[in-house]
């Protein structure tokens, strides 16, 4: 007879990791690491992290630390970096295929890959070195990106790591994914951080360039779970922000059952700016201003008024 | 063991409502506008008492010379001052030592004005600078500084003056700087007994021979040199008060006269006499600190503020006579004159060693009582507060941390950090210092009532302490290490100051190179040390401090001894500075030249010499830079620095000083690492000749460490540094980090869980505008700087440049 392998598939199988932050304060409770992880089923026109929105690995030239030294140049063995030293470096976005011996052999760090492969364990082995600062704030691991939920063994396989030693995990979501993928990752999650960028469906397609039914969807069955949910509203002035789309919002929170009632604003910033640059993409929303103070202080009350209660997130 | 006093949430929200009254903020607004000046009449009063004493006893001679000084220095009660008493007339003024620093002044007989430019453009009037070089002639040659400078070149020739020329120590052990010793104020005597006190316990010993039971005739001068200082300091309050009641009866304003009045009563009544109010025990204080100012050049130390005051502010409180207003209006007026102290750098070093020419007046908070209770109580929530109100650079906080401390303190530290921009109040773990102090073989109860000098030396209340005395503050660890691979000679002056270790070429293996480095830093340590304990012998023989041993020596007044006299029951301690960099260093060669060989010894040491010039030293300079750096959580780098500290810790402790007292090490920092840069040349690591060292004694190379703030604590946690009884760790981050309460309140936790694993100490500094353009005009030095907003990854040199300016407004803007 032949005995079940004893190694897990998911754990083995790397996923495409751009960024894994400790000492991370604003997503969730206590002391966080972030991990990024690659991928999004959205097109956000004020996303801040462009370079988790592709699920490939991709390559981003920094072009204030770069001193062409001509380092890269010969690095690339499909001919899509132009480089010599004297001059910039270029790389021809359709040629590359994300291999990163450029951004290796850059060592100024101009060029750097987004998207590493790594596994669940040697993502977990990072995260687990902060537990004391976890467990002193009541902090933990939250997974982000991109979607993570584009990920979903990966994630689960993830969390059960890190409940395995009490970590807290938390999942950063856009709620644009099949729910089956919920259904996997929901049993080892203790938080989810759930995107609400525009009700009116119109709208979300236009600046998201998907419809929002499924994300809507997904909230219900989210909130019927009884998985701890933080809703989660990008406030973009100008797109998302008017008086209809923060009734609405305050409205469909309302159809939701009682824990439902609290929103957490995250104003609009334009730091994700250089790493458009860095991608050689255009970045869109050039003539949106932050949302200042006084205004969010004015969203929170006339959301207070719909009986919604707001935190800003700084 | 227990909190010993609640600090209920009600008193916290008074505190925290409290704002500055408007002669606070005017008060700040004159000392930072007001001009810095030196004052040459206390130099004048030295030179003619001096005169006048000839041939009487050192001790007495001192007396005299402080006597003759607070009775005649001209004085001033400025109209914003509630509690009164400066060294000079001066709004900010420094009086000069060349009684025990000699002909010291730098650029003081040059034809321009550097010497005033030290502290402020026209700082020394034509006539004061005359006055000054008259009494620096007239000290030359003759003080403590000089004769422990003749004794050296007597035994080792030029060694030490050479050790100064090529930058290889701090303070250099030529500079006549602390030539006294550093001991607190024994406020809770002073503050209980009086002046009054201190002169009958003189009295006493003065009895004992007449009864014929002492024939040590240094004891009977002393007791007769602690009369004569103490009553003088009764004398100039007593001048203060006659000011205060001359002013009030030209005073128009009837409540300013009232308050002229009240200040006359004060000082008629203080420092004679115990203090009965809150307000008579900081003027105590004040008088105390301007005394012992007069008389030493660098008196440092307050020590543990809230706990000296709060018998009196409890008291106030308790008896209605004192409110939350007045008592914050109390203390901000004396914070503004501690902090606002200058002092006028001297000899070769300490010009650029303290660029920023005040005094440290190091201010204690929290802590514990000699059980291990908790003391924090309302004033240390009260002073952080008005230090937050105040916004001044100095005096120095340090918050006490130990495993009771009340995490509301932690909070309100941090917030104070927030409001002053970063660095005030510094945490320094207490657990660490007093385990420290009992396997050095102290009592716990006694090592519980330490306090930190300047910034985190860790001294004993009830001990006199040498810490940067004698010329040895510092060993620059950087420095020896360059001299390993120089065969011994010194960057700035090609002279020899090392041993001939060999060629590195030759070195076959990294553990030549290391055990060559080891040889060289025992030779060049063990003469440093050597020096300093020479000194001791030299220095009492020339100088002695009556008023500071009748203040601030434990011990001085009961064994009729001078603080100057060394003996068994001193503590001494030195800091060995730039381990960081010496171990990033050692890593990078072991790890390309012998572990994986991509470069030679040859290519290494040419590059360097080179300053990583040319297109061959930048590579190669790429390649330093990338090898493993201590900081981010790598194994090999923190256990290089593990190694280098235990190892000079080890070199250190071995060191016999007369009196067999275990050697204290902490590593403190200071803005030293600019100077101790100087004198070493291109360093493996990849810095540059010249370029500042690594900040703090267990900070990441600038802009290396690129984990986040966790990565650095758990790298810091590895390589322990235990050998040192307190080490710097100071912190940048963007206001982004710091802005919010929510983000406060998880900084707290992190200092806290930092500490209660074992580190030592933590200064959270806000990134300034200042150096945020540099990050963006060059961003290699760098790339630490973390930005954080939610949901979001970035660090800031790879921001836009239109989003770094934003940054960059917004962290002057402080949102």
């Amino acid at each position: 007879m032949c005995e079940e392998p004893t190694w897990d598939y998911e754990t083995l199988m790397p996923t495409l990791v751009t960024d894994i932050q400790g000492f991370s304060i604003h997503d969730g409770p206590g002391i966080r690491t972030l991990v990024f992880l690659k991928g999004c089923g959205l097109g956000c026109t004020w996303c801040s992290n462009p370079e988790c929105i592709s699920g490939r690995p991709e390559v981003g030239f920094v072009r204030n630390l770069c001193i062409q030294c001509g380092d890269c140049a010969g690095s690339c063995s499909v001919d899509a970096l132009v480089s010599e030293a004297g001059r910039s470096p270029e790389i021809h976005r359709r040629r590359c295929n994300g291999c990163g011996a450029c951004a290796a052999a850059c060592a100024r760090g101009a060029l750097v890959l987004y998207g590493k492969a790594m596994t669940v364990d040697e993502v977990f082995d990072k995260v687990r070195r902060d537990r004391m600062f976890y467990e002193a704030s009541g902090g933990g691991l939250t997974v982000s990106g991109g979607d993570p939920l584009l990920h979903p063994r990966f994630v689960r396989a993830l969390f059960e790591r890190c409940r395995g030693e009490g970590i807290h995990t938390c999942v950063e979501t856009s709620g644009y994914a099949a729910w089956s993928a919920f259904e996997r990752v929901l049993p080892a999650t203790d938080l989810i951080l759930y995107d609400l960028k525009i009700i009116d469906e119109e709208a979300h397609g236009r600046y998201t360039g998907r419809s929002n039914k499924r994300i809507l969807a997904n909230a219900r069955r989210i909130d019927e779970s009884g998985v701890e949910t933080l809703f989660r509203l990008p406030l973009v002035p100008g797109i998302n922000d008017s008086d209809k789309n923060l009734a609405d919002t305050a409205c469909f929170l309302q159809s939701l059952g009682p824990r439902a009632r609290h929103l957490q604003l995250m104003p609009y910033h334009d730091y994700g700016r250089g790493k458009y640059d860095s991608l050689d993409r255009a970045y869109i929303p050039t003539d949106v201003v932050a949302p200042t103070a006084e205004r969010l202080e004015q969203i929170r009350k006339e959301l207070a008024e719909r009986g919604i209660d707001c935190s800003i997130s700084l | 063991m227990a909190t010993l006093h609640e600090v209920t949430t009600d008193r916290l929200a008074e505190i925290d409502a409290l704002d500055l009254t408007d002669r606070l903020r005017a008060l700040r607004e004159a000392v930072l506008r007001a001009p810095r000046m030196i004052s040459a009449d206390r130099a004048k009063l030295a030179m003619e008492s001096w005169k006048e004493t000839q041939g009487e006893d050192i001790e007495i001679r001192r007396a005299k010379l402080f006597q003759k000084i607070v009775e005649n220095v001209p004085m001033a009660i400025h109209d914003l001052d509630i509690i009164v008493g400066r060294e000079t007339e001066h709004l900010l003024g420094a009086p000069v030592f060349p009684d025990e620093t000699g002909d010291a002044l730098p650029g003081l007989w040059a034809d321009d004005d550097s010497v005033g430019g030290m502290l402020f453009e026209g700082a020394l009037s034509p006539t004061d600078k005359e006055v000054v070089r008259e009494t620096s002639a007239f000290f030359r040659g003759q003080t403590a500084p000089d004769q422990v400078a003749t004794a050296w070149e007597a035994v080792l020739g030029s060694w030490a003056s050479d050790l100064t020329d090529a930058k290889g120590s701090d303070p250099s052990p030529d500079s006549g700087f602390y030539p006294g010793i550093t001991a607190r104020g024994r406020w809770e005597l002073i503050l209980s007994k009086g002046m009054r006190g201190m002169i009958e316990e003189a009295e006493a010993g003065i009895r004992r021979f007449q009864e014929m039971k002492e024939t040590d005739v240094d004891k009977l001068y002393f007791w007769q040199a602690a009369i004569i200082v103490c009553t003088a300091m009764i004398t100039y309050a007593r001048r203060y008060a006659l000011l205060a009641r001359e002013l009030a009866a030209k005073a128009g304003d009837p409540v300013r006269r009232e308050e002229l009045e009240q200040i006359a009563d004060v000082c008629e009544w203080v420092p004679e006499h115990p203090a009965r109010t809150f307000h008579e025990a900081i003027q105590c204080l004040n008088f105390i600190q301007v005394g012992r100012g007069l008389e030493a050049m660098y008196p440092l130390l307050i020590g543990r503020l809230d706990q000296y005051l709060w018998p009196s502010f409890e008291a106030d409180m308790r008896e209605g006579r004192l409110t939350l207003e007045r008592a914050a209006e109390l203390l901000g007026g004396a914070l503004t004159l501690w902090g606002m102290k200058l002092v006028v750098p001297v000899g070769k070093t300490q010009r650029e060693t303290h660029q920023v020419s005040f005094a440290i007046n190091s201010v204690n908070l929290s802590g514990v009582d000699a059980d291990g209770n908790d003391v924090t109580n309302d004033l240390s929530y009260l002073i952080l507060h008005v230090i937050g109100l105040l916004k001044l650079s100095a005096p120095t906080v340090l918050v006490n941390w130990h495993s009771q401390v009340p995490h509301s303190l932690l909070v309100k530290g941090l917030e104070t950090n927030y409001r002053t921009k970063g660095g005030i109040p510094l945490f320094e773990n207490s657990d660490h210092v007093v385990a420290s102090f009992v396997a050095d073989g102290f009592s716990a109860e006694e090592a519980r009532n330490w306090y930190g000098q300047g910034c985190v030396t860790p001294i004993l209340s009830t001990r006199i302490d040498h810490n940067g005395c004698e010329g040895k503050g510092a060993v620059n660890v950087a420095f020896i290490f360059d001299l390993t691979l120089h065969r011994g000679i010194a960057y700035l002056t090609g002279k020899k100051i090392g041993i001939d270790v060999g060629d590195p070429r030759e070195f076959g293996t990294f553990d030549e190179l290391y055990d060559a480095f080891k040889r060289q830093y025992e030779y060049v340590v063990n003469r440093f040390l050597w020096l300093g304990t020479l000194a001791q012998s030299v220095e009492p023989k020339y100088l002695r401090f009556p008023f500071n041993s009748c203040i601030a020596g434990y011990g001085c007044l009961e064994k009729g001894q001078d603080i100057m006299i060394t003996d068994a029951d001193h503590t001494y301690g030195i800091s060995d500075r730039a381990i960081v960099d010496v171990a990033d260093s050692l890593m990078a060669v072991k790890k390309l030249v012998f572990d994986d060989r991509t470069i030679t010894m040859d290519e290494l040491l040419r590059a360097m010499d080179a300053n990583f010039e040319g297109n061959e030293g930048e590579r190669i300079r790429r390649l330093c830079f990338n090898a493993p750096k201590f900081g981010n959580d790598i194994d090999e780098a923190d256990f290089m620095v593990r190694e280098v500290g235990r190892f000079s810790g080890s070199v250190i402790n071995a060191y016999q000083n007369p009196f067999d007292v275990p050697c204290k090490i902490s590593r403190e920092g200071l803005s030293w690492h600019y100077f101790g840069g100087l004198g070493v040349r291109a360093l493996p690591n990849g810095r540059k000749a010249k370029e500042p060292l690594d900040d703090g004694s267990m900070s990441p190379m600038r802009g290396m460490d690129k984990q986040g703030p966790t990565g650095v604590l758990r790298s810091v946690l590895k390589a322990g540094f235990d050998e040192s009884y307190a080490s710097c760790l100071n912190q940048k981050y963007s206001s982004t980090l710091m802005r919010s309460p929510e983000s406060r309140e998880k900084l707290a936790v992190l200092t806290d869980t930092f500490f209660r694993n074992g580190g030592q100490h933590i200064q959270f500094n806000l990134v300034d505008e200042e150096e945020l353009l540099d990050a963006k005009s060059h961003p290699e030095n760098h790339k630490d700087l973390v930005v954080r907003v939610g949901g979001f990854s970035a660090y800031f040199v790879m921001l836009s440049p239109e989003v770094q300016d934003d940054v960059i407004y917004r962290s002057e803007q402080g949102c």
